[in-house]
């Protein structure tokens, strides 16, 4: 089961940073823009592993829509001419509402990228401001519509939960709100407080509190099946589809072990059991190519140990689950052998169900994936040996 | 010992010989015992008593004679020793001579005039107490040319030397050379090196009737030898050894489980080295499902537990985890045959029991008068039988009653100090066995059962106890992906039960590129965590939960 390799393009800038993020973003200018478009050629070219042909393109952030379209072109464009993309090559692309206008989706569309994903967040002008956002429930409506016009093969938009002003019954009407804009995929992602964000610093203020567990708990599980009842089947915690063609072939990558490149600052690269990560400031990794120098900030190798506990935690993210026989003969571990009797317990709680050779994550087991994966015993005997 | 500075407190006994010139002109050679006061150690008390002439009964100038000091003149009029009364600690403000006296002649029956007003810290009155220790108390008696006869009533260990014997040479004389025996082991040994105790050992040729010292004859152990027994010259030997050899027997047993598995020889060790200082510290083998290897371990009161437990984490670094003290009880099947049993693992089946019985034993509490009915009540919620009391001096009363001792293992002085606000002192000694109903409960978790929570309990008290333990282990085993019963049981009936629910989500909302390194980071961090935690079943118990049920601070 090789998959090919994706491509993953970190664009830091934002007009306006939103008080819970923690990714590598700064605020963007035209200037710091033009000089990320020529930096991100020359970390392309400086790429020595042989990631051979990617089947994935995602533009994510940041914001990529804060970038002029014929800069993205030129990526596309370079990355054609080397022909590092297969023909059905997936391109995405992040975008803020309210960078969607009538030109920049023709222009998008023009790049070749299929799936616009919009950060929405939400759908009321009330909790938007509370996220800080810039855009208005009515602009995020509108580029919804606009991207759906274009002809984009898949239109997907983010949503946030969890926040403390938010009510079970706006979340839930948020949700409804979303499903009549007719998404082909949605991500909703619980809010998480970070550290070192405005909304960490409140939290440890005191001004701001997390979702009381059970209640997470609940609202996940509202989330999970409002949307499936409306033909949007959650795939992954965060992710649902309106069909199986459009899950994230992306994020599949990520979830399956297969490689992946990542170029800008921040970026993570995965291959077989090497993963190695840029440094995290825009700043740094323009001085570093500028230099001729690797923007690499670390790496690690993985044991099988490690190799095996991240498969798990990943897989369990998925409602597909993990596969038995593909784990015994990527990891050499009998994962059931070793644990019939917490396999038996998964199985009687409801958190599993085991049709050969899938294991698979119930709704229940989903909303405990992590502790799903700590549970098993990863003794490695060589399956056979 | 550190320990002993702390809690003010004597657990050793300590021997000094100094040199006193008296106001008559003469030089005198006084060999003073400091002895521990606690019931736990009352063995050494008697032993220490055993080697003296005389006693001084120190009285705290600010507390005023406790049950303990009562319980300790007792045993010092045993031994038909002249008894000096000493008020201590005059220069402390809440010093009140005055009414110690009054405590003197009414609760001791001694001459309140004797007693003489000193302050150890400042040096006060020492030389008057010196004076009368000279004029008041006794010289030895004791023939050097008789045959040997010398009482071991301590024993200390010293890695370079091995053991050496603190002794009282009753009768005889011991120097370097001889070959003595100790009588009860009979045990033959050639002594090296004999001296008296000034601080640190001084050699001397040799040790003469009256003398207090020690002998150092290439002992390797200190089990190998009995404090109280008696040594004799081989060449001289006395014809019966001296009386009042008692062996110290524990009544308290505990498990001790090292937190980590690890440290388990350290704990073994640890425990050698102790018994070396200790032989009434006992221990053997234990293990258990949930705590893994660990020592059942014998003690000879509660507070002896406490220190043992102390020295261990504090002398020896390790971390430990106890299983809820237990005392013995006799058991008679139905097949005639009695049997001890201390530990619940070894608790025969119901049905094979004829009749049980618990120690007893004989609780002395003296305290304000204000505190009586307060102190009633708490001796009436541990079974206490034939509580009687009577009036001290004015305003203080002592109440006896018969306990059952495991009733006072469990929280009873913490309990006693709060209900008389500090005021109550608490003695005991040991009475006799009576026939009782005990049971045995066990804590499931999942229905499999957590062998180190099992306890040996009053049936009356059983459901209280058992509950106890299931609400403390509700509050500390985290939630799980599954909800957890937990049940304390007797046999196959539930008699409490408490349930954890499953926790509802614990899964992080994103888990792209950047985030699986970091992700897989906290999951290795949580995986080392749960290395430390003991499964019982397919539940992780944390060790804090062990310490929480275990930790002897509500009945």
């Amino acid at each position: 089961m090789k998959s090919r390799p994706g491509l993953y393009v970190h664009v830091p800038f934002c007009s306006a940073i939103c008080p819970y993020c923690d990714f590598a973003v700064l605020p963007g200018n035209a200037a710091r823009a033009k000089r990320y478009a020529v930096r991100i050629l020359d970390e392309l070219a400086g790429i020595s592993d042989d990631f051979g042909t990617f089947d994935t393109l995602y533009f994510g952030g940041g914001t990529p829509s804060f970038l002029d379209p014929e800069h993205l072109g030129r990526l596309v464009d370079e990355l054609g001419a080397k022909s590092r993309l297969t023909a059905d090559c997936r391109i995405y692309l992040e975008a803020n509402p309210e960078d969607v206008d009538a030109h920049s989706v023709v222009a998008w569309r023009d790049l070749g990228v299929d799936t616009l994903s919009l950060g929405v967040q939400a759908l009321d002008d009330e909790s938007l401001s509370c996220l800080g956002r810039s855009h208005t429930a009515d602009e995020a409506r509108n580029a919804v519509g606009l991207a759906r016009d274009a002809g984009f093969n898949c239109v997907s938009f983010d949503l946030l939960y969890g926040f403390e002003t938010q009510s079970t019954a706006d979340w839930r009407e948020t949700l409804l709100r979303a499903v009549a804009l007719e998404p082909d995929h949605l991500s909703c992602y619980e809010l998480t407080t970070h550290e070192g964000t405005p909304f960490g610093r409140k939290k440890r203020e005191g001004r701001l509190r997390d979702v009381a567990s059970d209640n997470q708990g609940d609202l996940f599980r509202l989330t999970h099946q409002l949307l499936a009842d409306q033909g949007l089947e959650g795939y992954e915690v965060s992710n649902f589809a309106r069909s199986p063609q459009y899950q994230s072939r992306q994020n599949e990558k990520y979830w399956s072990h297969a490689p992946y490149l990542g170029l800008g600052p921040s970026a993570h690269s995965f291959a077989g059991h090497r993963r190695w990560w840029n440094i995290r400031t825009f700043f740094d990794w323009e001085k570093r190519l500028q230099r001729g120098e690797s923007p690499i900030a670390d790496r690690e190798c993985l044991d099988a140990e490690a190799l095996l506990l991240e498969w798990l935690m990943l897989r369990f993210r998925t409602r597909r689950g993990l596969n038995l026989s593909e784990t015994r003969a990527r990891y050499g571990v009998d994962l059931e052998k070793n644990n019939l009797e917490l396999v038996d317990d998964l199985l009687a709680n409801g958190l599993v169900t085991l049709e050969p050779p899938w294991l698979r994550p119930t709704l229940d087991g989903l909303a405990v994936a992590d502790s799903l994966a700590l549970a098993f015993d990863l003794t490695r005997e060589r399956y056979g040996a | 010992m550190d320990l002993e500075r702390e809690r003010g407190i004597t657990i050793k006994s300590n021997t000094v010989t100094l040199l006193y010139d008296a106001k008559d002109g003469e030089r005198y050679q006084l060999n003073l015992i400091d002895t521990p006061g606690h019931v736990d150690f009352s063995h050494e008390v008697r032993r220490s008593l055993m080697s003296c002439e005389g006693a001084l009964i120190l009285v705290d100038a600010s507390q005023g004679v406790e049950a303990q000091t009562v319980a300790n003149l007792y045993l010092a009029m045993e031994y038909n020793l002249e008894l000096l009364p000493v008020i201590n600690k005059v220069d402390l403000s809440a010093a009140d001579v005055d009414r110690v006296r009054e405590e003197i002649d009414a609760d001791l029956g001694l001459d309140p005039f004797e007693a003489i007003p000193v302050s150890a810290k400042l040096g006060r009155g020492i030389d008057d107490l010196l004076e009368a220790v000279v004029t008041k108390l006794p010289p030895p008696i004791g023939d050097p040319r008789a045959p040997l006869q010398a009482l071991i009533f301590d024993a200390q260990y010293d890695p370079y030397r091995g053991v050496v014997l603190i002794v009282r040479v009753k009768e005889g004389k011991v120097a370097k050379g001889h070959t003595i025996r100790l009588m009860h082991s009979k045990k033959e040994y050639e002594v090296e090196e004999v001296g008296r105790l000034q601080l640190k050992r001084v050699k001397s040729n040799e040790l003469t009737a009256g003398a207090v010292g020690y002998v150092i004859a290439n002992i390797k152990a200190v089990r190998d030898i009995a404090i109280g027994d008696t040594v004799t010259d081989v060449a001289h030997a006395a014809s019966s050894p001296l009386p009042g050899y008692k062996e110290a027997k524990p009544v308290v047993f505990s498990s001790i489980y090292p937190m980590s598995t690890h440290d388990y020889g350290d704990l073994a060790k640890a425990l050698d080295k102790l018994t070396l200082n200790d032989p009434a510290l006992t221990y053997e083998k234990d293990s258990s499902v949930a705590l893994g290897h660990g020592f059942r371990c014998g003690f000879l009161g509660l507070l002896h537990l406490d220190v043992i437990q102390e020295r261990l984490q504090r002398e020896y670094g390790l971390s430990l985890l106890l299983s809820a003290p237990s005392v013995r009880y006799s058991i008679t099947l139905e097949t005639g045959e009695t049997i001890s049993v201390e530990s619940p693992s070894l608790y025969p089946e119901s049905n094979t029991i004829a009749r049980t019985q618990e120690p007893y034993i004989k609780a002395s509490v003296m305290m304000p008068e204000r505190y009586l009915g307060a102190v009633m009540e708490l001796c009436r919620d541990r079974r206490g039988e034939n509580s009687t009391f009577h009036y001290l001096s004015v305003g203080r009363v002592e109440l006896l009653s018969e306990l059952p001792l495991a009733e006072v293992l469990f929280d009873f002085y913490d309990r006693l100090k709060t209900i008389t606000q500090g005021y109550g002192s608490f003695e005991y000694e040991m009475l006799d066995y009576r026939e009782t109903k005990i049971l045995k409960v066990d804590i499931l978790v999942n229905g499999e059962r957590v062998d180190a929570l099992s306890q040996l309990v009053h049936e009356d008290k059983a459901r209280v106890r058992a509950l106890h333990y299931c609400e403390r282990l509700a509050g500390t085993i985290p939630r799980q992906q599954f909800k957890i019963a937990i049940q304390g049981v007797v046999g196959a009936k539930i008699i409490a039960r408490t349930t954890i629910n499953a926790y509802r989500k614990d899964v992080t909302a994103k888990c792209y590129g950047g985030d699986i390194t970091r992700k897989r980071k906290l999951l290795e961090k949580q995986r080392e965590g749960k290395k430390r935690m003991k499964v019982v079943g397919s539940v992780e118990i944390p060790q804090s939960a062990f310490v929480a049920v275990l930790k002897n601070d509500e009945k």
